[in-house]
């Protein structure tokens, strides 16, 4: 597997779910990882804790990234801490699933400024310490329903997308150096969508919807974004790399 | 309910695998510790050489003199390879052809022949490989091209068969769902014998450096990364998926900043 040895990382969102799935695998693969947190101090600390076991380095880092003044500064911390940043992962995300008369000002705010601003402030704050790295990648976090329409949650659905065209957009931007590529994963079991696989009857349905007949674990995502992290990935720039289980097929 | 992790591949057949990205995956995978088995169609002593560089990684090398557009021998290539390695884990029929056909003048035999190869052989070869890969649980990746969703007149025929094969993949990973996972890469400008006359010429050679936003072509093992990646257990919950590796090339305009 991809080999991270000597590679400083920032995942935000990396307290819980796929982000943390992610910072734990990365930490595996010999990174230093800066675990990014919003809430939750000592599922960061626990994270943080992991790593360090395993005979890597890492530090947690506080912010709301829904605050530009906040993300920025988080942002800031985390690449002066070894100077430089080879490696960002934006996990940090909300996830709900209202109808379309259930949308509300601050659902819409919330979603907005937490998936898309908090991508984009997070790529935009790292892009001086990822400038200084000779190996500097973006993974940003999309979903199947970035590119493929369910009924409920339209905004958490346009927030994906917008992610995408991030992706392919800062791509271009930020070549030939620094590398942006997604990983848009399918039916994750994670803390944000409990309400969902924890409902025997959504959780059988989308089983027998997936193509692979199941739902994935964070730790399902977590290898595609250290591949896409790696040196090996060095030519793969701009791409959504589906995690899905094949439920985007028809 | 979670899938149990796979082991690494052990026996990986590969098309096409004495020259270009063919050779680059077949030796990544005995890299990793796979028995290979490969075809190649018409340069015996670069497959002796790939053979011997695959035995020099330790591992045991099955290969023979194979057209991926005659179906039937692609067929029993399959069944050999198994026999021999007992056993097949991935499945990468790479074998592909280019010829700069253009658009206006393409013979119907010109057709017949790029389709049989590009698509007919393919299919047969992951067909034959079925039972097989269900038995090992294992994986096929594709070789498409970005010539299969970007326009390339010059080469018609060829963009059409690796839309085509984006296709192949997309259905076989939902036929041989939930035990075979099926994904393609789609390369971009790749340094091989097929693209030698571009890469020689300067001005081609740095045109298409130009509107790689990588800044350069690719390599062989840039490919065989991908391949080797989705082929891996870290790819467990992959499929159907059309893995982009072009170095940004098929990402949008380069018609400079936008104001």
């Amino acid at each position: 597997m991809s080999d991270l040895a000597g590679h400083v990382v920032l995942v935000t969102g990396g307290s819980r779910g796929i982000g943390r799935a992610i910072a734990l695998e990365l930490g595996a693969a010999g990174a230093t990882v800066a675990v990014h947190y919003r809430s939750r101090a000592a599922d960061a600390a626990e994270v943080v804790r992991r790593i360090v076991e395993q005979g890597s380095e890492a530090r947690s880092f506080s912010a709301n990234v829904a605050n530009r003044a906040e993300a920025a500064a988080m942002v800031r911390a985390a690449g002066e801490w070894k100077g430089r940043l080879d490696g960002v992962v934006t996990s940090a995300g909300i996830y709900h699933g209202p109808a379309l008369e259930e949308v509300g000002a601050e659902d819409w705010e919330e979603m907005f400024r937490t998936d898309v601003e908090g991508t984009f402030r997070t790529v935009q704050a790292a892009r001086p310490f990822l400038d200084r790295s000779d190996r500097a990648a973006v993974v940003t976090v999309s979903s199947v329903l970035g590119s493929h329409a369910a009924v409920g949650g339209a905004p958490y659905q346009m927030a994906k997308a917008a992610i995408e065209q991030m992706t392919r957009a800062l791509a271009l931007e930020l070549a030939p150096r620094i590398r942006v590529n997604s990983v848009a994963p399918g039916f994750i079991r994670t803390d944000i969508n409990r309400t969902g696989h924890e409902d025997p009857a959504f959780h059988a349905l989308v089983a027998r919807s997936t193509p692979l007949k199941r739902w994935g674990d964070p730790e399902e995502v977590a290898p595609s974004v250290r591949f896409l992290l790696s040196r090996e990935a060095d030519w793969v720039t701009g791409t959504i790399l589906g995690i899905d289980g094949g439920i985007a097929l028809r | 309910m979670s899938a149990p992790t796979t082991p690494p591949p052990r026996v990986a057949l590969v098309t096409g695998g004495s020259r270009g990205i063919g050779r680059a995956v077949a030796l990544a995978f005995a890299r990793n510790g796979a028995d290979v088995a490969f075809s190649y169609r018409r340069e015996p002593a670069a497959a002796d050489e790939t053979a011997s560089a695959i035995r020099g990684l330790g591992r045991r090398v099955f290969y023979r003199a194979s057209d991926a557009a005659d179906a039937t021998d692609a067929a029993r290539f399959v069944e050999e390879a198994a026999s021999e390695l007992g056993r097949l884990d991935v499945v990468v029929p790479n074998a592909g052809i280019a010829p700069d056909t253009g658009w206006e003048e393409v013979a119907p035999e010109t057709w017949t022949h790029l389709l049989s190869t590009l698509l007919v052989g393919p299919y047969a070869t992951v067909r034959a490989a079925t039972p097989h890969l269900r038995v090992s649980g294992g994986s096929v990746v594709l070789v498409a091209s970005i010539a299969g969703f970007s326009a390339y007149p010059e080469e018609l025929p060829y963009a059409a068969a690796k839309a085509g094969v984006i296709s192949l993949a997309r259905s076989l990973a939902l036929a041989l769902a939930p035990q075979v996972r099926v994904n393609a890469v789609a390369p971009g400008w790749v340094r091989t014998g097929m693209t030698r006359e571009l890469y020689d010429d300067p001005r081609s050679r740095t045109a298409i450096e130009r509107s790689t936003p990588r800044g350069r072509w690719g390599e062989p093992e840039d490919v065989a990364a991908a391949v080797i990646f989705l082929a891996s257990d870290g790819a467990r919950f992959i499929t159907g998926e059309t893995l982009v590796v072009d170095g940004g090339e098929s990402l949008g305009w380069r018609v400079g900043r936008l104001r």
